[in-house]
Parts: structure tokens; sequence; C-alpha cells
């Protein structure tokens, strides 16, 4: 997957340079807000649901200060990656033991016929596994400088 | 709004779905870095859910994952897009308050989202 097809999961709605959360619960909540802002919407509650099952099974801050929160479920209809970022860092239970500053969330339909969601998920692994492209990711203030960032990245 | 049957038959679907794709993708899961040791913690979550399933819907979603590999259909327009056949409208009327929708072509369990 390139990195294009990978922005292409993205949207400058779907981003939070600045999380309010300061617990793990908190940050889930607050970016299943962008995709579904109803308070009591179906759509709200089961996606929350999934996420944090996803974390029962295993954290998914995997350390150096990033998570990757995702999962598939009835109530995605399509592909969508969420970009949030805490300044202050958030206990995550990482496998570091480390605060977690960045966030890249991947929600998938039950079933993506063209089966992305894993490649898009190894390669936004592979684009923050790099020092200099956190750093980069933590000074970002807009969609467009997060894509430029990403479209930077080293090709391995 | 969703009958609280139909939220644990939902819950309950997307719990499977994470059961069985990571054991389909344990090896992918691991090399991309993931812990995905907790599998017994999910299996207790499921049994939570099943505690408050009532027998006849468990069973209907039972019956029906093993006939598609998934019982749940979410319901987009007024299609099930399980086998797309169009839904009687009075499905979203008080009527079926309280009660589990299912598809009458396939049998599927409804998601209205
Ligand atoms: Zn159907």
């Amino acid at each position: 997957m390139t990195v294009d097809e990978l922005l292409g999961f993205f949207d400058p709605k779907l981003c939070i340079f600045d999380l309010k959360a300061r617990s793990r619960d908190d940050a889930l909540e607050e970016i299943v807000d962008l995709v579904a802002p109803e308070p009591e919407s179906n759509n709200r509650r089961i996606i929350l649901d999934m996420l944090r099952n996803r974390e029962a099974l295993g954290s998914t801050a995997v350390g150096k200060g990033i998570a990757f929160p995702h999962g598939r479920s009835l109530a995605v209809s399509r592909l969508m990656a969420i970009f949030a970022r805490s300044q202050e860092g958030i206990a995550f239970n990482s496998l570091d033991g480390e605060p977690t500053y960045l966030f890249f969330a991947l929600l998938a339909p039950p079933q993506d016929r063209s089966n992305q969601y894993l490649p898009a998920l190894g390669k936004i692994i592979e684009l923050v596994r790099n020092d200099s492209m956190r750093e980069k990711l933590m000074q970002v203030t807009s969609f467009d400088g997060f894509s430029a960032a990403l479209r930077e990245a080293p090709t391995s | 709004m969703m009958s609280q049957q139909e939220q644990l038959l939902v819950a309950l679907q997307d719990l499977d779905l994470m059961l069985k794709e990571t054991e389909d993708s344990q090896d992918q899961f691991e090399k991309l870095g993931f812990d995905v040791s907790g599998v017994e913690e999910l299996r207790k979550a499921r049994e939570q859910l099943l505690e408050k399933l009532d027998r006849t819907n468990l069973s209907h979603y039972e019956r029906i994952l093993k006939r598609y590999g998934r019982a749940v259909a979410p319901v987009t327009g007024d299609s099930c897009l399980g086998c797309f056949a169009k839904l009687p409208t009075s499905y979203r009327s008080s009527l079926y308050e309280g009660k589990v929708r299912t598809c009458q072509s396939c049998g599927r369990i409804l998601y209205y989202p």
C-alpha cells in the first residue's frame, strides 16, 4: 500500500491535534466522538464496546508513545483512519509503560472486499516506526501538515 | 430504537468477529507488534453476553452464524445488507419495539444503526 492510498482513509474531519482526555477510556470516547457524535447513538456504543474489547485482548499501545486502536464492527460501513494526538500524554496501558501521545485508530466494516484493513494497519505502523517521523507528527498543526509529513517518510 | 436483545446480538457478533480474526490472523498481528494474548478475557466477555441473551435469540444467532459465517447484517435504506432484500418499513415502527428484527428472506438478525 502506498502512502497516498493510506492517506485516502484519513479525513481532515477525523483528526484531533489536542486530545483533552487524560485516561484511556476518555481517549477512546473522544476518538469515537469523531465518527459517531450523537451521544445516545447505537453506533457510538457499539464501536466503543469493540475498541474496549480490543484493548482487553491486549493493549494497542505498542510503546514509543504510539497506539493503534483498531477493529472491525457492524457499526462501521467503510474503512476509516483517525489521527489523534495528546500533548501531555495518556496512560494507555502501553507495552513499555510509557505515556501515549500519538493515536492512529483504524475502524473497519466486518468485511472489506478489497481487504485493505490489515495492509493499512501495517503501513501506518511502518511509517511511524521512525523516530523523526514521530517527532514531526508531534509538531504538525493541520491535516495538510500531517499528510505532508507522512509523504516525506523515507521509503523502505 | 434497538431493543436490548438486539444490542446484545450486535455486540456478540462484533466480539465473535474479533475472536475469529485473532485466531485467523494471529501471526500477522504479532508480526505487527501487537499483544493478542487476552483471548481468555474476550471469552469471558462473551460468556457474560450469553447470560443476558434469551435462549431463542441465541439459538437463532448460532443457526444463522453456522449458515452464513455471520449472523447479523446491517440495514441501509430499507435493505438487508446480507442478501439485499427489501425490508418491511414497519420494522422501523413502534410495533417492533423491544423485538429482535430478522430478514424475512435470509433469516439474518438486522442491525438498524
Ligand atoms: Zn437478508
